[in-house]
């Protein structure tokens, strides 16, 4: 029968709570950088110059029909025959804000075309700047109705981001597999990596359902 | 087929523990005019099969001089890396060239001739990298096999400021190397001969790490064969033979740490 040892996890607590706190840095900081990215898709999308729709479709289409494993290692391993070498923590903070920023602005395009066009021309009667328009008549408005797909996006984007470790960027589960290696205790690690990537999402989780409420508490209006 | 010989080869391991192990003769093995040498046909590229499924590879070659020096039909038999003692010792090959590392463990139970061929882990890096000892890989980094022999040499004697970027197997660290991202990399001498193929002379040698040597083994008690096997490696190691051949399949002359093991 096999016997538990949590002892070698239980010793380098520490170097797995390190781990942890490095994906949730990478993993906010590709969140907030893969927003802008998905804003800009999508405005760039829905805009009416053509050229600018095509990119956007060849960069989402791209991305979201291709495996993020090939991704980090084209980004990683690939482009420093073209001259840009990046270090693996900084490859992989690339590869998933070009990965979310995809399924972002597909996700937040779909909000933005959710918009009523009277309520556009609601805003064009009420004298506002088209700057005004976009972000508290269309953005605002677009953002709450796509809300729950963007979050879920995000918080399987922060899980997506074990696989970093393939290019030797240091997160959660690298420390559990360089723990691995030393301990072999590989069952009670990777119980626990689970445990903490579940609390992790958890976290996540709570954090965006806060935002929801500072952000978007107000009535609906249809 | 296979079940039934592995099933064969299972009960020779166990019977073995009971019976004496069988020692070859030298004097039988030339009255019948073939000596029956197992080697390994999955450890490329010390034993492989080519495409019509004849073993080949360094231990091949060597198998096939050894023969030549005895005088004798060289008859070659796969093995398997578990079997491949249980093999000698119930008699059913004479000798092992399986590219068997000499260890105190297996040194109890078979006899082993001087080291014919050696697996060295080394550090290798870009030839304008300056890294002479341990020592100067501070401030450099250096991609290894996560968990394997390389990682734990590497991180024994790194020092300080050493940047260790581990990666989930070998090629994922040579291609690490080979794209420039980073400056040096913990392999077997082995993996390097096959990337130096393909790199060609970017890469050299910085430092060993620690090696391991293989020797040719035999039968407990079989003391005129393995003189004889003794003389042929002596011999080999110092005309070019082993050279020549290790230069084939390995991409470099035998390395100095196995000419000069005893």
């Amino acid at each position: 029968m096999y016997r538990f040892n949590f002892q070698p996890v239980f010793d380098n607590l520490d170097m797995l709570a390190y781990g942890a706190w490095l994906t949730v840095q990478l993993s906010f900081t590709a969140m907030a950088i893969g927003l802008i990215v998905s804003i800009l898709g999508a405005v760039a999308k829905t805009s009416s110059i053509r050229p600018l729709r095509w990119i956007v479709d060849v960069y989402v289409e791209m991305i979201r029909n291709t495996p993020f494993l090939i991704q980090i290692f084209f980004i990683f391993f690939g482009l420093p025959a073209l001259g840009i070498s990046m270090s693996p923590n900084t490859a992989a903070l690339v590869a998933l804000v070009v990965n979310v920023g995809a399924y972002g602005t597909e996700i937040i395009r779909a909000g933005i075309e959710s918009i009523p066009r009277g309520q556009i021309e609601a805003g064009r009667a009420l004298a506002l700047t088209p700057t005004q328009i976009f972000r508290y008549v269309v953005l605002k408005p677009a953002l709450r109705n796509i809300y729950p797909s963007l979050t879920s996006q995000f918080i399987y984007l922060m899980l997506t981001s074990s696989v970093v470790s393939v290019i030797s960027a240091n997160d959660l589960a690298a420390a559990g597999a360089d723990l691995n290696a030393r301990t072999f205790a590989s069952f009670e690690i990777y119980l626990v990596l689970t445990i903490m990537y579940f609390l992790l999402a958890l976290g996540f989780s709570t954090l965006f359902g806060t935002l929801r409420r500072v952000f978007f508490n107000y009535p609906a209006g249809r | 087929m296979r079940l039934t010989r592995r099933l064969f080869a299972a009960l020779a391991a166990t019977t073995l523990i009971a019976a004496p192990a069988l020692a070859a003769d030298l004097q039988t093995v030339r009255d019948a005019g073939t000596i029956r040498i197992g080697m390994l046909v999955d450890f490329p590229p010390f034993g492989i099969q080519d495409a019509s499924g004849n073993p080949g590879g360094y231990d091949a070659d060597v198998a096939i001089a050894l023969a030549e020096h005895l005088g004798v039909e060289a008859q070659i038999v796969p093995v398997t890396g578990p079997n491949r003692i249980p093999y000698l010792l119930s008699g059913q090959v004479d000798v092992l060239v399986a590219s068997l590392g000499i260890t105190a463990e297996r040194a109890e139970r078979v006899d082993f001739s001087i080291p014919y061929a050696g697996i060295a882990i080394g550090v290798y890096g870009g030839t304008d990298v300056a890294v002479a000892g341990p020592e100067d890989l501070a401030g450099k980094s250096i991609s290894v096999a996560r968990a394997s022999t390389q990682d734990t040499g590497v991180t024994e004697v790194a020092p300080e400021g050493t940047e260790i970027r581990r990666f989930d197997d070998d090629a994922s660290a040579v291609q690490a190397l080979m794209s420039g991202q980073v400056q040096t990399i913990g392999l077997s001498n082995v993996v390097f001969s096959q990337i130096a193929g393909v790199a060609g002379d970017r890469f050299d040698k910085k430092f060993d790490l620690s090696s391991q040597v293989q020797g040719i083994a035999v039968a407990p008690d079989s003391d005129a064969l393995l003189e004889e096997i003794n003389a042929f490696v002596t011999e080999a190691r110092t005309d070019g033979t082993l050279d020549a051949i290790h230069q084939e399949w390995l991409g470099e002359p035998l390395p100095e740490f196995v000419k000069t093991a005893e």
